[in-house]
């Protein structure tokens, strides 16, 4: 109940945020337009994009923070429950070379094994992806704020641009498999 | 009267030589990026986009007829398999008479993000194999894989039987489903897509991350703690610097590709159950009928042993022979057990079937 009525408010904000960032672009867009020369005219009338971006890039932060506190609290706990263990194995202060050594040697094998069963471990995993996920999501918001200040000096997007190595991607497999074909061709006169 | 607390003078002594050690550090060894990682001579005999493929120049007179291809990993480099000449798989197989060609997969860029399965496995792989048909004028190469690169040879393998006579799986990624690494968790639960959409290639910092949870304590704290207790010892800090060098050097994987292989291996697991597909093609294991050999590291922390494994008994061979090694992913390949025992075995099963 309590997460439904928090997301009642983000969604309220949300529209709120998006119904004043849309009326005063529609509000301003022409004195923006007449009064915006050179690259600023381009800017101006993508500005809303940034808006809308930095709205939802709140929006995935939240979540963002959520798995990332999540990721640190399982670092945490991990340290802590592996501390206890090695304070059970080896409660003496070492007083020579041979004791630090073995305490040491204790100390590392608790921490590497509590850990690598940590990394191993389903719960880990799953926090990892969403935290992953949300960076990548973070990301695409800046990439796509970056495509408006790229348009608006008439350089291309990222998506313009991967489109264009998608166009030589398949070109050079279609030259590639024309010359196979040819070489072929060329075999099999050869051999007549 | 409080009693004297006592420090063992030894303490003091080994605390004082550590601190030593560290400031002479650097007038006695080299920076890592001084050091060459191409140990063993060869010519760089054919270049395809980013990829290159190196020719070994021969150690004997005499050599075997089949000359050998390997198809290093996409992860790190090739350097590894040539680290340093006491530890050389490269070198130990020139000097029992082998004829030796390395893929080296180069460094993709943003504009190879397309680059897919397609690409290496028909594409790249494929070229340099028939180039060295022809230079060797033989029907048949034998071709060995290396963890990720032996992915990509079992599917060449299933693909292009005809042009292989032998076949070494060298910790091969295999069974995804089966690997209980800490890898195959990480990667069980990537939003593989979204990394491609947004990002394009696989960056290797998300490599270096997931280096850096393997044994988080021993490699991040002990292992460098040893190098400077050693730094005396120029055999033990220069196979160090090598080795550290190398593991700090890993190219992008094209994007493409890397989301073929985390949906194909780890998360639907195809290869396994002969449901993969390359352009088309499917990979069928049981089409892969020559005599093929599977080393298996019992200690590998970056692919276990039973996600390897499952190869030998899938594949069509008769045949076959699975070896298993007590050393891990890294210790298969360049280590004093990798010469003394690894390779012999090999050298010598390969060289009744060349």
């Amino acid at each position: 109940m309590q997460s439904e009525s928090s997301k009642d408010i983000t969604d309220y904000y949300k529209h709120l945020s998006l119904f004043w960032t849309d009326i005063i672009h529609l509000m301003s867009s022409k004195p923006q337009a007449l009064a915006s020369i050179g690259p600023m005219r381009a800017f101006a009338a993508n500005s809303k994009k940034i808006s809308t971006e930095l709205i939802e890039i709140n929006e995935d932060l939240m979540e963002f923070n959520k798995h990332l506190t999540e990721y640190y609290k399982q670092l945490a706990d991990t340290w802590t429950d592996a501390q206890k263990k090695v304070n059970l194995k080896a409660p003496e202060i070492p007083h020579d070379i041979e004791q630090i050594e073995a305490v040491k040697r204790i100390w590392i094998d608790i921490f590497d094994n509590d850990f690598t069963e940590l990394f191993d471990s389903g719960k880990f995993g799953d926090n990892y992806g969403k935290l992953v996920s949300k960076e990548l999501e973070l990301t695409k918001h800046w990439n796509n704020i970056t495509n408006v200040i790229l348009q608006s000096v008439n350089l291309p997007s990222k998506e313009e641009i991967d489109e264009v190595y998608k166009e030589m991607h398949s070109l050079k497999k279609r030259v590639g498999k024309l010359e196979l074909e040819l070489k072929k061709r060329e075999m099999k006169k050869n051999a007549e | 009267m409080q009693s004297e607390s006592k420090v063992d003078p030894k303490i003091i002594e080994a605390i004082l030589k550590f601190g030593k050690n560290v400031i002479e550090a650097p007038k006695l060894v080299s920076a890592p990026d001084e050091i060459s990682l191409e140990v063993t001579p060869h010519d760089i005999v054919q270049q395809m986009d980013k990829t290159r493929l190196l020719h070994y120049k021969p150690f004997t007179e005499k050599q075997h007829k089949t000359p050998l291809l390997i198809s290093y990993a996409l992860i790190n480099r090739f350097h590894i398999l040539d680290i340093q000449p006491e530890k050389s798989w490269v070198r130990n197989l020139l000097e029992q008479g082998f004829d030796i060609y390395m893929l080296d997969w180069g460094t993709p860029t943003s504009m190879d993000k397309y680059l897919d399965f397609d690409d290496y496995v028909n594409g790249y792989l494929d070229t340099y194999v028939e180039y060295i048909k022809n230079e060797s004028s033989t029907e048949k190469i034998s071709l060995q894989g290396y963890c990720t690169g032996a992915t990509i040879a079992t599917t060449y393998a299933s693909l292009h039987p005809e042009s292989v006579k032998n076949y070494i799986a060298t910790a091969p990624v295999i069974d995804g489903w089966r690997d209980t690494t800490v890898i195959s968790n990480l990667a069980k639960h990537m939003d593989v897509d979204k990394m491609v959409e947004t990002i394009g290639n696989m960056p290797p910092e998300f490599m270096y991350y997931a280096f850096s949870v393997l044994k988080p304590f021993e490699q991040g704290i002990e292992k460098y703690v040893n190098f400077f207790k050693n730094i005396e010892n120029k055999k033990f800090v220069d196979s160090f610097l090598r080795v550290e060098k190398w593991l700090g050097d890993t190219p992008p994987i094209p994007g493409e590709l890397f989301k073929q292989w985390i949906k194909d291996i780890y998360q639907d697991n195809l290869l396994i159950q002969n449901k993969m597909y390359i352009e088309g093609q499917l990979v069928d294991l049981k089409k892969i009928d020559m005599p093929i050999f599977t080393q298996v590291a019992v200690g590998d922390h970056l692919v276990s042993p039973e996600c390897s494994m499952p190869l030998h008994y899938a594949v069509g061979s008769e045949d076959k022979t699975l070896r298993m090694y007590p050393t891990g992913h890294v210790g298969m390949i360049a280590s004093s057990l990798s010469q003394k025992k690894v390779l012999p075995e090999l050298g010598q099963w390969l060289a009744e079937r060349s």
